[in-house]
């Protein structure tokens, strides 16, 4: 009997690429690095080397671009499944498609859609190279590789990543709920992070919004929220409303197309066929001729 | 011209400009990038970046000077637009909004704008001048698996952007003419299926051509404890550089110690990877001409700073900034690349593949 | 060279294996053809070949095979990857970079050739293929038949022995097509390669082939030497149903050899026609009109006058001056980028058009750009190239419901119409799960919800097998004669010559021949269809136009 969707909507989603212990260390290990270097300003210290913000903008995106090459490295370690790759490319190129249409207008910004649906179905692993894949592709296609790229690289990482950790039981209308208040959250905190990072090289040290080094995290956080509120806080919610409502509209179909290709492509290492046995079997997936018209 | 070298130029510019806060040195290197820029591009879909990353700088600047006026503190000093304060209530930490704004105010703002404008534009110009596909070539071999996905959606995306166009004219023959939200699903649904599909397809010529055949298929040991090792050293390290109580050698060691292990790692989880490459990108002289022109200006401005931080001038606003010699110097050196590498006018057709 | 010892493929969730005890050999240089109806396993058959099945598809595999040798047991696909080389049905989307260059050279990267081997193979490939001249060109940039050159020569870099290849020229136009298979059989005679072909058009490749593989129903496999196996075949190309028709023993394969075979049956052809009976060869001209309503329109449903479509700097129609009326079935043929979508679409009404009028006469003449969609498709009603994009629900019984909803027609008419065109389709399946043949059905019941007069089908016999093709044929004949018109382009001449009633030539934009089907596909040495070749000149196109000429 061929699957109709909604039997495969009942089993759980496989991960495209599989989490071991070690992984797992390395993804916190870099979400520390990342935070300390999305939240900088409101952590220095008087007589730190970065108190100064002439080089922190280079100096931070170095690091980070070594921590996520260094993650993604990691992530691939040990082979990935050759469909795995081919589905985190195409995916990919749906959300450079989206990007560009939507960058800019208003805050419409529908690439977090590619990125939290693949992360839900594929799992958080597939979820967090996707993040980065679909930044990284979209910023070459433009031309808009700058220091804010893995910034934005790691902010988007951690939406696919969260993504796949969502409790996996949801499903039916709960789950399109599920998933479209994660993505709301999801793209408003992208959009924080994003301004929190560009906030101290944006204003400089001389105004009464900008970071002050030593001050107490609140009195900085305050200044940071102004600062935000008079610049980009229209956008962050309108992206947060945008990837919301485009969730509850094609999250179904999307969330079905997305599971019919995972259970096709039947992820995972293939079991070595043991020698002797006259039969092989692999997997579970269907890739076969259509059936008799 | 091999995109790595543009790219070596382009950050050595821009860390050079991190070292300075003199607006004529400043001023110089950017008009080397720009001169650099104009010279050197080609008519390519990415080198018409450049004009976005130039708005995009004058943006920065104007909003730097748009904050000062609303938002800056006001220094003494020559008033030129006289504004009444407005002081926010407490819960707002004493900002103060307005207040008159003052020569030196004002120019610090523009200053400071300029710095992370030229910044910025040292960014677009290495977008405009290296090919991205080309780019993508020279990532780590340890990088095989992800670097694949990248280049399938580089080449993939525009076919994508097509099958759109395709879509949203297939579905007016169904005679309705959906807007907004009903426009996206009739349209991203159908995309991404193909996409799915396709997505298969390529995996299956894929595996027949011998891709993953490169791949051990298990992790050695010990990169992944490298890859983490210096994972944590870059969270120990960024945490030294940001507490000023931490000792020295917390900071920048640690994240060097890491960025050592994370290159040993790198190299030898790519070193599994046994896959070759059809006609690799040369490294030839001009390409070391063009990358040693920017690390040499770099070199140079970091030498000068470091040695007396005011050598170079500084942004004071009490007088007109003067230029130093050696900015001169550095801003030709930077320009260098303007003209290395050209080849007779006859030929210069064929130096664009 | 390929050794396939009781194999039988059973994928997971299925009863019934999709191959069923496959036993045969195909030994060393020879081409040999996979043949069977949609579904019945040809495409199994080559994945078993290359190790994509059990290794990529999952499912169960029972039996041996042997590649070169190599058990596919213990090797993966990409273990395989310097022995058999496979080509993909489409080749567009198995390309994973962007360039020809860069593509023929992608199998040896990941074998890890050394960088001297790889330009002297590029370069050798390059040659044999004719790619030269196409070295720097983007892929996408290609035409059909340079993308499938292009993808033959992309695995030919590797020095296969083997190589498979799905439907090849299933989206060519005749004379790529020909250029690919003569590519083909130079790798067979000249390189010794061994190739395993699977294809839906038997009438292009039957007369290279060494040996054909026919694939049953029930998934049990036949293997023999081609006139052997075909004589008692379900699926067949015309000349084999000719040569059974006549009573040939062996059948011929080639136009060439049925020619010299065919001279008696000629003979009482021309007799039969001679004696006045032409008018008994049922050519599927229209009837007269019988619908009243068309009275008034002279028959006529769709005109255009002066048409010229431009994109850019390109002129893709030039000056055509059309009328389609009820009860025609017309084809528009003509080579690759000769202009026929670019005309399809414009007189839909939904494509640019720079120039000319377009009216119909039935709505006050009114020209169709100027309706709303949902006017137009009461009017006209197109199937575009690829008609899973009119598709986006994720069910076929949601796709019916929408279209009744859209079309404005009572619930179920979709779904009638769709049980009337192709039988049972399983109304949860998802719309791309389908056969192409179902998926076109599907696509054409939607537009014929809103009882269009003119249906327009851009190329529509792309991947269907020769039943899917008879239904199709049948459907737009029922159209025509209930008072309505067909419009269709296709490269497709047994299709053209089974369907159409009047056939336009586009070259270059413009029309370069238009009249009733016999004359021009019989004319033409490119679109005459087997039989019209073989029965030269006599004017008959089709193996039922003689069946019904003898037997009258």
């Amino acid at each position: 009997m061929r699957q109709t969707p909604a039997d495969v909507g009942h089993r759980f989603d496989a991960a495209a690429v599989p989490l071991g212990p070690r992984t797992v260390l390395a993804l916190a290990a870099a979400s520390v690095a990342g935070l300390l270097a999305f939240g900088w300003p409101l952590i220095v210290s008087p007589g730190s080397e970065l108190e100064h913000a002439t080089d922190a903008p280079l100096v931070l995106a170095g690091v980070l671009v070594a921590v996520v090459a260094v993650v993604l490295v990691a992530l691939g370690d040990g082979g990935m499944d050759v469909k795995a790759v081919a589905v985190l490319g195409l995916l990919s190129a749906v959300g450079s498609v989206l990007r560009p249409i939507s960058a800019g207008t208003a805050g419409v910004e529908l690439v977090f859609l590619v990125i939290v649906l693949g992360g839900r179905v594929l799992g958080p692993g597939f979820g967090f190279a996707l993040g980065s894949t679909t930044i990284f592709a979209s910023a070459l296609l433009t031309g808009g590789v700058g220091p804010w790229m893995p910034f934005q690289m790691l902010a988007a990482s951690w939406v696919g990543l969260g993504a796949g950790l969502l409790p996996r039981r949801v499903r039916g209308r709960p789950e399109i709920v599920l998933l479209a208040v994660y993505g709301a959250l999801a793209a408003f905190g992208f959009g924080l992070v994003m301004n929190l990072s560009f906030w101290p090289f944006q204003l400089g040290t001389g105004t009464g919004l900008s970071f002050v080094a030593g001050d107490p995290v609140g009195a900085n956080l305050r200044r940071f929220w102004l600062y935000s509120l008079g610049t980009s806080l229209g956008w962050d919610v309108g992206r947060a409303v945008t990837t919301a409502v485009g969730l509850a509209a094609i999250g179904r179909p999307a969330l079905v197309a997305l599971r019919r290709t995972s259970g096709r492509a039947a992820f995972g290492p293939a079991p070595r066929p043991i020698g002797g046995d006259s039969s092989v079997t692999l997997g579970h997936a269907e890739e076969r001729d259509t059936p008799p018209a | 011209m091999h995109p790595l070298a543009w790219w070596a130029w382009a950050l050595g510019l821009a860390v050079a400009t991190t070292r300075t806060t003199n607006p004529v040195v400043v001023g110089l290197v950017l008009a080397a990038v720009v001169l650099v820029v104009v010279a050197r591009r080609e008519d390519v879909p990415w080198a018409r970046a450049f004009r976005g990353y130039l708005v995009l700088g004058l943006w920065i600047v104007v909003l730097r000077v748009l904050f000062y006026v609303v938002v800056g503190i006001k220094t003494p000093g020559l008033v030129l637009i006289d504004v009444p304060r407005v002081s926010l209530p407490a819960w707002a930490v004493g900002v103060e909004l307005l207040g008159p704004v003052t020569l030196t105010g004002l120019l610090t703002a523009v200053y400071g704008g300029l710095r992370l404008a030229t910044l910025v534009v040292c960014f677009g110009a290495a977008n405009a001048l290296a090919n991205p596909r080309r780019a993508l070539r020279s990532l780590p071999a340890s990088l095989h698996q992800l670097g694949t996905a990248v280049v399938i959606a580089v080449s993939v995306t525009p076919q994508l952007v097509a099958s759109a166009g395709a879509v949203r004219r297939a579905q007016q023959l169904r005679g309705s003419e959906p807007r907004g939200l009903a426009l996206l699903r009739r349209t991203a649904v159908p995309v991404l299926t193909d996409a799915l599909d396709r997505s298969l397809a390529l995996a299956a010529s894929m595996d027949s051509r011998g891709y993953a055949r490169a791949l051990p298929g298990r992790s050695d040991r010990r990169v992944g404890a490298l890859l983490l090792g210096s994972l944590l050293a870059a969270a120990l390290g960024t945490y030294g550089l940001l507490d000023g109580t931490a000792p020295a050698w917390l900071g920048v060691p640690v994240l060097l110690v890491g960025l050592t292990a994370a290159a040993v790692g790198s190299t030898l989880a790519g070193r599994q990877v046994r896959r070759t490459r059809y006609r690799p990108d040369r490294w030839a002289l001009k390409e070391t001409v063009v990358a040693a022109s920017g690390l040499a200006t770099a070199a140079i401005l970091v030498l000068v700073s470091v040695g007396d931080p005011s050598a170079l001038g500084t942004g004071a606003v009490d007088a007109w900034p003067q230029v130093p010699p050696v900015a001169l110097v550095c801003a030709l050196v930077a320009a260098v690349p303007a003209v290395v590498g050209l080849q007779p006018l006859g030929r210069a057709a064929g130096s664009s593949a | 060279m390929i050794r396939f010892d009781r194999v039988s493929v059973t994928y997971a969730g299925d009863a019934v294996p999709a191959l069923r005890e496959a036993t045969f050999h195909v030994p060393e240089g020879e081409l040999c053809l996979v043949v069977g109806p949609t579904g019945s396993g040809k495409s199994t058959l080559l994945r078993a070949a290359c190790g994509l099945v059990p290794h990529f598809s999952g499912g169960l595999l029972e039996g041996r095979v042997l590649v070169d040798g190599r058990d596919t047991r213990d090797h993966a696909p990409r273990d395989l990857a310097d022995v058999v080389g496979v080509v993909v049905q489409d080749p567009a989307t198995g390309f994973v970079t962007d360039t020809v260059e860069e593509e023929l050279a992608y199998v040896m990267e990941q074998l890890g050739l050394s960088s001297a081997v790889m330009r002297k193979r590029v370069e050798e490939v390059m040659d044999l293929l004719g790619l030269a001249a196409l070295r720097d060109r983007p892929l996408a940039d290609l035409s059909g038949g340079e993308q499938q050159r292009v993808a033959i020569g992309s695995v030919l870099t590797s020095h296969p022995r083997v190589l498979v290849l799905d439907e090849p020229t299933s989206a060519l136009d005749p004379s790529a097509a020909e250029d690919v298979l003569a590519a083909l059989s130079r790798l067979v005679s000249d390189l010794g390669m061994t190739v395993l072909l699977a294809e839906h058009r038997l009438e292009r490749v039957v007369q290279y082939a060494d040996r054909v593989l026919l694939v049953g129903p029930d998934g049990t496999v036949v293997s023999g030497p081609p006139a052997q196996v075909l004589a008692t075949s379900q699926v067949a190309p015309p000349i084999v149903e000719l040569g059974r028709l006549a009573g040939w023993d062996p059948v011929a394969l080639s136009v060439r050899d049925a020619r010299r075979k065919v001279v008696p049956l000629r003979e009482r052809l021309a007799e039969v026609a001679g004696r006045g009976a032409h008018g008994a060869v049922p050519a599927p001209t229209g009837s007269a009109p019988t619908a009243p309503h068309l009275a008034a329109s002279g028959g006529t449903l769709l005109t255009a006058r002066g048409l010229h479509v431009r994109y850019g700097r390109t002129r893709a129609v030039r000056g055509v001056d059309l009328d389609v009326r009820a009860g025609e079935v017309t084809a528009v043929m003509g080579r690759n980028g000769a202009g026929k979508s670019s005309l399809l679409w414009a007189l839909q009404g939904s494509g640019p058009r720079t120039a000319g009028r377009v009216a119909l006469p039935l709505a006050d003449g009114a020209d169709p750009a100027a309706l709303r969609p949902s006017a137009v498709r009461r009017h006209v009603a197109l199937v575009p190239q690829n008609p899973a994009d009119l598709l986006y629900l994720e069910s076929v019984a949601a796709e019916c419901s929408a279209g009744d909803q859209q079309a404005g027609a009572a619930p179920g008419t979709t779904r009638g119409l769709l049980e009337g065109l192709t039988g049972d389709v399983a109304p949860a399946a998802h719309p791309r799960d389908l056969s192409e043949g179902q998926r076109l059905a599907l696509v054409l019941a939607i537009q014929l919800a809103a009882r269009p007069a003119v249906l327009v089908l851009d190329e529509p016999t792309r991947g269907l097998d020769y039943a899917a093709k008879a239904h199709l044929a049948h459907a737009l004949r029922a159209h025509a004669a209930a008072g309505g018109a067909v419009l269709l382009s296709s490269h497709d001449v047994e299709f053209v010559a089974e369907s159409a009633s009047r056939v336009v030539v586009l070259a270059e934009g413009e029309v370069v021949a238009d009249g009733t089907a016999a004359e021009i596909l019989v004319a033409s040495p490119t679109f005459a269809p087997q039989v019209a070749k073989i029965l030269h000149p006599l004017e008959i196109l089709t193996v039922a136009e003689v069946r019904a000429a003898l037997t009258a």
